[in-house]
C-alpha cells in the first residue's frame, strides 16, 4: 500500500471517470424504473411517473449527500467505526418496536421515523464497512495470526444474525458476511485459509442440495428448502416458488440478442413480480436484448475496476479498506442479482445497485461512493 | 488485483449463463412467454348441411347474435340499459343488473335473431359486444327426425345422421388469439391475430323429401285411424340400399329436440325425462327388434329353394295344424288349407308348409343360410345404435325351435335387418348394406368424397332370387298379398301379423313388405304397425299403406328415371 500521505493540494485526484459511471447507471436505471414501472403504476391508480418521482428525489438527496462525503476527508469517519456497529445492531433491533416498523410485501424490514422509511441492513452494511476498516487498521500484523483472523470472521457475525433473524432478510446477511471476507481477504496476506474456507464452503452448499433434492419426495419441507427444489426445476413448480424465477426466465430467454425494444416488455405487465426490484435486470435483458445486459455488466465491471484502481494507491490502508468494502458491497450485489434472475443460484431478494428501484439503497450507495471519490481525492497523482 | 479477477471471472460466468438462456435457450422461453400472454376466443365454424337428394336442405344454419356486455368498457350505462331492454324485449332491471356487474364480460342474451344484433350493432354503444354464432335449424322441422338428428351446444351431432357424419360436418373452430397483461386485459396495440375457421363439409343422403313426407302423412293416417302406438315405413333402393324414406312417428321437432311431447305425463326427475327423451328420439326402424313374422317366409323359402329341398312344384296339404315331436302347431286358417303347391301355400301364408320347408333343411343348415344372409350380423347401416339380431344359440335349437323360426317367430330382428335382407335375396343375390350418406361435398361445391358401402355378392343364387320375385309376385296378384297391388304395375310382397311378447297379451304388430316392379326391383317399402286397435292382420291394415305409397311414388321414380 502507498505510504505516507503528503498532502499536496494541486496535483490531487478526481476520479471523474468513477463518476461518470455511476452517473450513467443510476440515469439508465431510472430509464428502466420508469419502463418498469409505468403500467404497475397506472394500474393501482397512480400517475404513470409515480414511482419515477420517488427515485428522482432519492436520488437526487443521494447525489447530495455524495457530494458532502466526498468532501470530508475520509478520516473524519474513523472515529464513528465503534458506533457505526453498536448503531447497527440497535437499528435491527428497532424493527422490533411495533411503533416504528414498517412492513412492505410481508416482510418487516424497515423502521419508520415520520415520512421516512429506512432499512436497518443498508445502514448495516455502511456501517460493517467502516468498522472493519478501522479494526483491521488497529490491528496491525495481528492480522497474519490465526486468532486475529478468526477475529475479523467472527465479529460480523452477530450483525449477520440479527439481519438474518430480527429482518428475516438472508441476502442482506449474506452480503454483510461477503464484505467482511472479501475485506479480510484483502487485509490478509494468507490465501491458504481462503481456499480451505471455499472448498469447505462450496462442499457445504453441495451436500446440502444434494440432501435436498433427495428429500423432495418427501412431505416436511421448508421454506428455503423448497426455494431450492425450485431453483433446480423451475418448471416444476411455476405455480409456486418457480413462479417468479420462470418468469423473469421467460422475460430474459424472450429477450434473444437484440431484446424487443425500450418499453416493448410483456413480462413487466403484471407478470414478472418486482419487476423494478429485484427483477429489474431481466426486464433489461427483455426489452434490450443480450447486447443491453452485456453492456450493463461490462458498466459493472469498470466501476469495480475504477474502485481497484482506487483501493492500490490509496494513500493508507483505511482509506484502501474502505474502498475494498464498498467495491465488495457493490460487486456482491452485483454478481448475485444477475445470478439470481438467470436463475444461476437460488431465488433471494437483492436488487441491482444504483438501477433497481428502492430509496434507501440508493442514498446508502451514493454515500459510499461519496466515501470513495473522498478516498481518491487523497491519491497524489504522482503516484499513478 | 486477485479480487477484481474474482470479480472478472464472476462476471463472465454470468454472461455466459445469459448468452445460454438468450441465444440457446430464447426460442423455448419466447414460446412459453407467447402462450402466457395471449388469451384464445374461438370463433364457431358453419357446420355442414345435409341435403336429400332433390337438392332439399334438410338440415341447415342460422345466424344468430349474442348480446353481451363488457363493464369496463360502457361509457353510457343508462342509454345501455334503455337500448338493450328496448331491443331485446327484456325488464330494464334485469338488463341493468348485468350492465352494472363488475366482470370481464356477462352475457345478456343469446340465440338473438340476426336483423335484431343487426339493429344493436348500429347503436355503436360502447361496451356492448354482438357476437355473431351459428346455430342448427331444420327447416322441414319434425321431417326424418329420428333419421337427421339434431346437435347440442357445441354444435356436435347428439344422435342421427349428426352423429355418424360429424366428421364431415363439423369443420374447423377458428380462433382470436389476443395479447392480454397478467390480468387478462386485451392491449390494444399490439392487435389480433385472427386464425378464420372452416367450415363443415355438406353430406348428401339418399332421403327423398317427396316420398319421406308423403310416407310421413301415411304413416300418421295410420297411426290415427288404427290408434297404434306408432308407424314406421322404410323405403329403399334394394339394388344398391340407398334409403329413399325412413319414418318413425310420431316424430319429433328437430328445432326443439328437448321439448316432450304435451300427451305425456310431466316427468318428476331428471332422470325420468332423459328416458322419456330418449323414448322419443329412437328410431324404430333401427334401434329397435320385434319379431318378424309371416314377412319372415321369404328368408326361409328362399333357404328352400336355394338348398334344393323344396320346388315351386312341390305338394303340400295342410289339416290345419301339423305335429312337432310332440307339439301340435296351429296355422293361422283354423280349417286348414288343403291341398297346395308351395307357391300356393307362400300365397295362403300357410304355416305347415314353411314349417315342413324349415325341418327338411334341418337345423345345421338352416343356421348356416341365417348366417349366410346376414341375418347374424348388423346391417351396417349408417345411422348409430343399431340393434343386433336377438338369436337362439345353434346348440339350442331343437325340432320346434326350427319350426317356429321357420314362420319368423322366437326371434328378433330389426325392420332394417328384414328389409335389407328381403332386398339381398329379390335383387340377385347380392347383400346391400343400407345407408343414407351419398357423397361429401366442401363448400366450392366439389365433391371431397363418394361414400363406398360393401357388397357381398350371391347370397342366394339369380335363379333362387327370380323364382321368389316370382312367388311374391303372386302373393300380391293373388293371395293375402292382395291389398298391396297397384293397378298397372307388378308389385310384389308379403304381408305378416305378429304377436308381441308376452302372448296372450292381446298386442299385434302387423306389417307388410312390398317392392316393385316384381320382375326388376327398383323401390322395396316396409309398412309397420305396432299394436294397432281393431283389424290386426297385416294384409288388411298395413299392406294398403304400402299400396297408397306406391301408387304415388312409382310413377314419380319412373318420372326421375326419365329426367336423368
Amino acid at each position: 500500500m502507498a505510504g505516507r500521505q503528503k498532502k499536496r493540494p494541486a496535483e490531487n485526484y478526481f476520479d471523474y471517470s468513477l463518476l461518470f459511471i455511476v452517473l450513467f447507471l443510476l440515469g439508465f436505471g431510472l430509464v428502466m424504473i420508469y419502463s418498469t414501472s409505468s403500467y404497475e403504476a397506472t394500474l393501482q391508480g397512480h400517475e404513470s411517473t409515480f414511482y419515477l418521482k420517488k427515485q428522482v428525489m432519492a436520488t437526487v438527496i443521494g447525489l447530495v449527500a455524495m457530494i458532502v462525503v466526498a468532501n470530508i476527508p475520509y478520516h473524519f469517519w474513523e472515529q464513528f467505526a465503534t458506533i457505526a456497529y453498536i448503531g447497527s445492531a440497535v437499528l435491527i433491533v428497532m424493527v422490533l418496536v411495533p411503533q416504528l416498523q414498517y412492513s412492505a410485501n410481508g416482510a418487516t424490514r424497515w423502521i419508520k421515523v415520520g415520512p421516512l422509511t429506512l432499512q436497518p441492513a443498508e445502514v448495516a452494511k455502511l456501517g460493517m464497512i467502516l468498522f472493519l476498516a478501522s479494526l483491521v487498521c488497529r490491528m496491525g500484523r495481528a492480522i497474519r495470526t490465526t486468532k486475529g483472523f478468526f477475529m475479523v470472521l467472527l465479529i460480523p457475525a452477530p450483525i449477520c444474525v440479527m439481519i438474518w433473524q430480527i429482518t428475516n432478510n438472508m441476502s442482506s446477511a449474506i452480503i454483510v458476511f461477503g464484505i467482511a471476507a472479501l475485506m479480510l481477504f484483502v487485509a490478509s496476506p494468507e490465501y491458504k485459509k481462503f481456499i480451505i474456507l471455499a472448498a469447505g464452503g462450496a462442499a457445504a452448499i453441495a451436500v446440502l442440495v444434494f440432501f435436498i433434492s433427495q428429500a423432495a419426495s418427501s412431505e416436511s419441507m421448508g421454506f428455503r428448502s423448497e426455494r431450492i427444489l425450485a431453483w433446480l426445476d423451475p418448471e416444476a413448480y411455476a405455480s409456486g416458488k418457480g413462479f417468479q424465477t420462470l418468469q423473469a426466465l421467460y422475460a430474459i430467454g424472450s429477450g434473444g440478442i437484440l431484446g424487443k425494444g425500450l418499453g416493448q416488455s410483456m413480462q413487466k405487465l403484471g407478470f414478472l413480480p418486482e419487476a423494478q426490484n429485484d427483477m429489474i435486470f431481466s426486464i433489461i435483458c427483455e426489452e434490450l436484448g443480450l447486447f443491453g445486459a452485456i453492456s450493463i455488466i461490462l458498466m459493472f465491471l469498470l466501476l469495480i475496476w475504477r474502485f481497484m484502481v482506487i483501493a492500490n494507491n490509496a494513500s493508507d490502508l483505511f482509506g484502501a479498506l474502505l474502498v475494498v468494502g464498498v467495491m465488495g458491497h457493490i460487486a456482491i450485489q452485483v454478481i448475485l442479482n444477475i445470478a439470481v434472475v438467470t436463475n444461476t443460484i437460488p431465488n433471494t431478494g437483492i436488487s441491482l445497485p444504483f438501477i433497481s428501484y428502492g430509496g434507501s439503497a440508493v442514498l446508502f450507495l451514493m454515500i459510499e461512493v461519496g466515501i470513495v471519490l473522498s478516498v481518491a481525492k487523497g491519491i497524489r497523482l504522482k503516484d499513478i | 488485483m486477485v479480487t477484481f479477477f474474482l470479480c472478472a471471472a464472476a462476471f463472465l460466468m454470468l454472461i455466459g449463463r445469459l448468452v445460454y438462456l438468450m441465444v440457446g435457450r430464447s426460442e423455448h422461453y419466447t414460446e412459453a412467454a407467447k402462450a402466457l400472454h395471449e388469451r384464445e376466443r374461438s370463433i364457431k365454424a358453419a357446420r355442414g348441411r345435409i341435403i336429400d337428394s332433390t337438392g332439399a336442405v334438410l338440415a341447415d344454419n342460422r345466424t344468430v347474435c349474442t348480446i353481451s356486455v363488457i363493464h369496463n368498457q360502457i361509457s353510457d350505462p343508462k342509454k345501455v340499459v334503455e337500448v338493450l331492454s328496448k331491443e331485446l324485449g327484456l325488464s330494464e332491471e334485469y338488463v341493468s343488473q348485468r350492465v352494472e356487474k363488475y366482470s370481464a364480460i356477462e352475457r345478456i342474451k343469446s340465440n338473438v335473431d340476426k336483423s335484431i344484433g343487426d339493429k344493436i350493432r348500429e347503436y355503436d354503444l360502447d361496451g356492448v359486444k354482438v357476437d355473431e354464432d351459428y346455430k342448427r335449424y331444420y327447416p322441414y322441422e319434425t321431417l326424418a327426425s329420428k333419421v337427421l338428428g339434431f346437435t347440442g351446444g357445441d354444435n356436435q351431432g347428439i344422435i342421427g345422421l349428426e352423429v355418424i357424419y360429424e366428421e364431415y360436418l363439423k369443420g374447423k373452430e377458428g380462433t382470436i388469439l389476443t395479447v392480454t397483461d397478467a390480468k387478462g386485459v386485451e392491449i390494444a396495440e399490439a392487435g389480433e391475430e385472427r386464425i378464420e375457421p372452416e367450415s363443415g363439409n355438406d353430406v348428401y343422403v339418399s332421403l327423398d323429401i317427396n316420398i319421406q313426407s308423403y310416407a310421413t302423412q301415411l304413416a300418421m293416417q295410420a297411426m290415427e285411424t288404427k290408434q297404434a302406438d306408432s308407424v314406421s315405413i322404410l323405403v329403399m333402393n334394394p339394388q344398391n340400399g340407398e334409403i329413399l324414406a325412413m319414418v318413425n312417428v310420431p316424430e319429433f321437432d328437430l328445432n326443439n329436440p328437448y321439448t316432450l311431447p304435451e300427451n305425456i305425463p310431466e316427468p318428476s326427475s331428471q332422470e325420468e325425462k332423459q328416458n322419456a327423451l330418449n323414448q322419443m328420439w329412437r328410431n324404430g326402424c333401427i334401434n329397435d327388434t320385434y319379431e318378424p313374422g309371416s314377412t319372415f317366409k321369404i328368408i326361409t323359402a328362399a333357404a328352400g329353394l336355394e338348398s334344393g329341398e323344396v320346388t315351386v312344384n312341390d305338394r303340400f296339404n295342410c289339416p290345419g295344424y301339423i305335429m312337432v315331436e310332440d307339439r301340435r302347431i296351429r296355422c293361422h286358417k283354423v280349417g286348414g288349407h288343403g291341398a297346395e303347391d308351395f307357391v300356393q301355400g307362400t300365397m295362403n301364408s300357410c304355416n305347415p308348409v314353411f314349417i315342413t320347408v324349415g325341418l327338411r333343411i334341418g337345423v345345421d343348415r338352416y343356421y348356416d343360410y341365417f348366417k349366410q344372409f346376414g341375418l347374424l350380423t348388423k346391417t351396417g347401416v349408417d345411422l348409430p345404435g343399431e340393434a343386433g339380431t336377438i338369436m337362439h344359440k345353434k346348440e339350442n335349437i331343437g325340432a320346434v325351435e326350427l319350426a317356429t323360426i321357420s314362420f319368423g317367430q322366437s326371434f328378433q330382428i330389426t325392420p332394417i335387418q328384414l328389409a335389407t335382407t328381403a332386398s339381398s335375396i329379390i335383387n340377385g343375390g347380392n347383400r346391400v348394406t343400407p345407408h343414407f350418406g351419398v357423397k361429401v361435398v366442401n363448400g366450392e361445391g366439389e365433391t371431397v368424397k363418394t361414400l363406398q358401402y360393401p357388397v357381398k355378392k350371391n347370397i342366394v343364387s339369380e335363379q333362387t332370387s327370380e323364382t321368389m320375385r316370382y312367388i311374391l309376385e303372386q302373393v300380391v296378384e293373388n293371395g293375402s298379398g292382395k291389398n298391396g297391388y297397384v293397378e298397372g304395375y307388378r308389385v310384389g310382397g308379403k304381408t305378416a301379423t305378429s304377436q308381441t311378447l308376452p302372448r296372450g297379451s292381446g298386442r299385434y304388430i302387423s306389417s307388410f313388405l312390398g317392392f316393385a316392379p316384381a320382375d326388376d326391383p327398383k323401390v322395396l317399402a316396409v309398412a309397420i304397425i305396432n299394436n294397432p286397435q281393431g283389424v290386426y292382420y297385416g294384409g288388411q291394415i298395413a299392406a294398403p299403406i304400402v299400396r297408397q305409397l306406391f301408387e304415388n311414388i312409382l310413377p314419380y321414380l319412373e318420372g326421375m328415371n326419365y329426367n336423368t
